[in-house]
């Protein structure tokens, strides 16, 4: 099944972060932006729910921090009990650093890794640009056009109000 | 876009405050006076906290001021006038820190002559902690820190009434200098001033631990001035949930940094176990003590730590206020717990000598700062970041 797509391209910051808050209010399904770098704000123009990294990245830690606390108190006080300094076996206060460490590592590297995976970024994955001055100084915004209610010159009007300098329909196998 | 103007009328919503928080702080004033006349052993270390304390939030608008024109950091542009307001509290501060050289020998060990014959530790460290010399530093710092945060609010005050970029670069050259003076000042007077209580006892990561409790509480404060000025008035529609955004990660940052420096100098101890370094914690975790220990580490990291760790409750004002109040209790904890313990051997007491100084220094921080910010614009006019900040998303 092919996807009809509206690309519309926008020479301004202000104008595409506008003109997706229009869109977005006027009940169009936004497929993505894409711009030069990030903006702020675009995202609750998009009406993007919130990242679930934070989740993902708390989750590590925790689980690196128990795994890493449980392991020491494994080694130091039941597989091998050594006796330092005269010092209960399982003395918490000596594992705290190296609990951190793991905590943060386990978290730090987990979470890139997980944002690299929900994005689809991998290794030698080649890249679909869409409109290859998007990585230089235009903005582009990408509408579905998924109904018969999709009129292509009510979204022009829509779209002029915000100085959009082109726009062409694509399609495109859907699964991008 | 061009920047409002927003004068403080005369009879500002805040200045209703002002009544209150003079009576109290003077009531804090005169309790330590009181006490420092009839329980000497009892309330010269409160004053002490007290002095030390309401300086903490003076010198910590300082050095987040600096930071800021260090970095070049936009987003704060529109509070500025908080933590400038806050070095208000500085000149009353260190007139209360000069008033300690009265009670020098209720305070200090090292400055009885008696003691000093029979010590051969506290003979060694004579070149150091004598009562000229100390005052002398006293002195030095104190002048120093106020010269350079008065010169920080002095070229913000003019930026406002000037074009260019004259007194902004300047206060970025002040900054550097300031920064620099600061940690090394800091620590030696931290030293001084509460780690020398317990002469035979030293801390290398004392200074460090000083300064992570004084910004702390710094940046609490900043973030309930803020929120209480926006609530008044002055900062409405200019302070943002944003501004309240970043203001929560730098809390939870320099929580965590106050743990983390806590632990540090707690690791050391315990690990190497010797009696001159141990005792210092053991006394503090026997009896009572214990449970100041313990409430030190939960008021200062681990609520604020759990509770602002959600996006949204940083952006909260309900929330961050609350945590701002729960860390500046934590502040006169982790004081009280550093100073108070040879004083009170037989466990803590917590009474009218021990409340009252400490109200009256919180009272006459807020008082000072309100009085300071009623002064100014509420916001830097002529700051070519001011648009950025007012513009802010985190």
């Amino acid at each position: 099944m092919t996807e009809r797509l509206l690309v519309a391209t926008f020479g301004g910051e202000r104008d595409i972060v506008d003109a997706t808050r229009a869109a977005k209010d006027a009940g169009y399904h936004i497929v993505d932006v894409y711009a030069p770098y990030a903006i702020h704000g675009l995202d609750k123009a998009m009406g993007l729910r919130p990242s679930r990294l934070p989740w993902i990245c708390f989750g590590l830690g925790l689980t690196g921090a128990i795994a890493k606390l449980w392991y020491q108190i494994w080694t130091s006080a039941t597989s091998w009990p050594v006796n330092v300094g005269g010092k209960p076996l399982s003395s918490v206060p000596a594992f705290v650093p190296v609990t951190f460490e793991i905590m943060v590592l386990f978290a730090g590297v987990g979470t890139v890794l997980a944002f690299f995976f929900v994005s689809r970024l991998r290794p030698g994955k080649h890249p679909k640009v869409l409109y290859e001055r998007v990585t230089n100084d235009k903005f582009v915004l990408v509408l579905l056009q998924n109904d018969a209610a999709f009129d292509v010159s009510n979204v022009r009007a829509l779209l002029e109000r915000f100085h959009v300098e082109r726009i062409e329909e694509r399609l495109t196998e859907a699964g991008r | 876009m061009s920047i409002p103007r927003l004068p403080v009328p005369e009879t500002s919503p805040q200045s209703r405050w002002l009544g209150p928080l003079r009576t109290v702080s003077i009531l804090g004033a005169l309790i330590a006076v009181v006490g420092v006349i009839a329980v000497p052993l009892r309330a010269w270390p409160n004053l002490l906290l007290a002095a030390y304390y309401l300086l903490g939030i003076g010198l910590a608008g300082a050095i987040f001021l600096a930071i800021q024109y260090v970095s070049n950091a936009g987003w704060s542009v529109a509070i500025r006038r908080v933590p400038e307001a806050m070095i208000a509290s500085l000149p009353v501060a260190s007139i209360a820190m000069l008033v300690l050289l009265f009670g020098i020998h209720d305070l200090y060990e090292w400055s009885h002559l008696d003691i000093l014959a029979v010590d051969k530790i506290l003979q060694a460290k004579r070149w150091w902690l004598n009562i000229p010399w100390f005052a002398g530093r006293m002195v030095f710092f104190l002048g120093m820190w106020l010269f350079f945060a008065f010169a920080l609010v002095r070229l913000s005050r003019r930026q406002d009434e000037h074009d260019g970029l004259e007194y902004f670069n300047r206060a970025k050259r002040y900054s550097a200098l300031f920064l620099v003076v600061v940690a090394l000042s800091l620590t030696l007077a931290s030293m001084d001033w509460i780690m020398s209580i317990e002469p035979h006892w030293y801390s290398t990561i004392f200074g460090i631990y000083n300064f992570a409790g004084l910004f702390q509480s710094g940046l609490a404060a900043i973030a309930i001035l803020a929120i209480v000025l926006r609530r008044a008035g002055p900062l409405e529609g200019i302070l943002t949930s944003e501004h309240l955004h970043d203001l929560g990660k730098l809390i939870v940052a320099f929580s965590t940094f106050w743990m983390y420096i806590w632990f540090s100098q707690y690791l050391l101890i315990w690990y190497s176990n010797i009696p001159e370094e141990a005792s210092y914690l053991v006394h503090r975790q026997e009896g009572s003590w214990a449970i100041f220990t313990v409430l030190n580490v939960v008021f200062n990291w681990v609520i604020p730590f759990v509770v602002l760790l959600p996006k949204w409750t940083k952006r909260n004002e309900g929330v961050l206020l609350k945590v701002g109040i729960i860390l500046l209790i934590g502040h006169w904890i982790d004081l009280f717990w550093m100073i108070l313990p040879p004083f009170m051997r037989n466990g803590p007491q917590v009474g009218l000598w021990e409340i009252g100084p400490v109200a009256g220094a919180v009272a006459a921080a807020a008082y000072l700062t309100l009085r300071s910010f009623a002064k100014a614009n509420p916001i830097p006019k002529n700051d070519p970041l001011i648009v950025e900040s007012l513009n802010y998303h985190s």
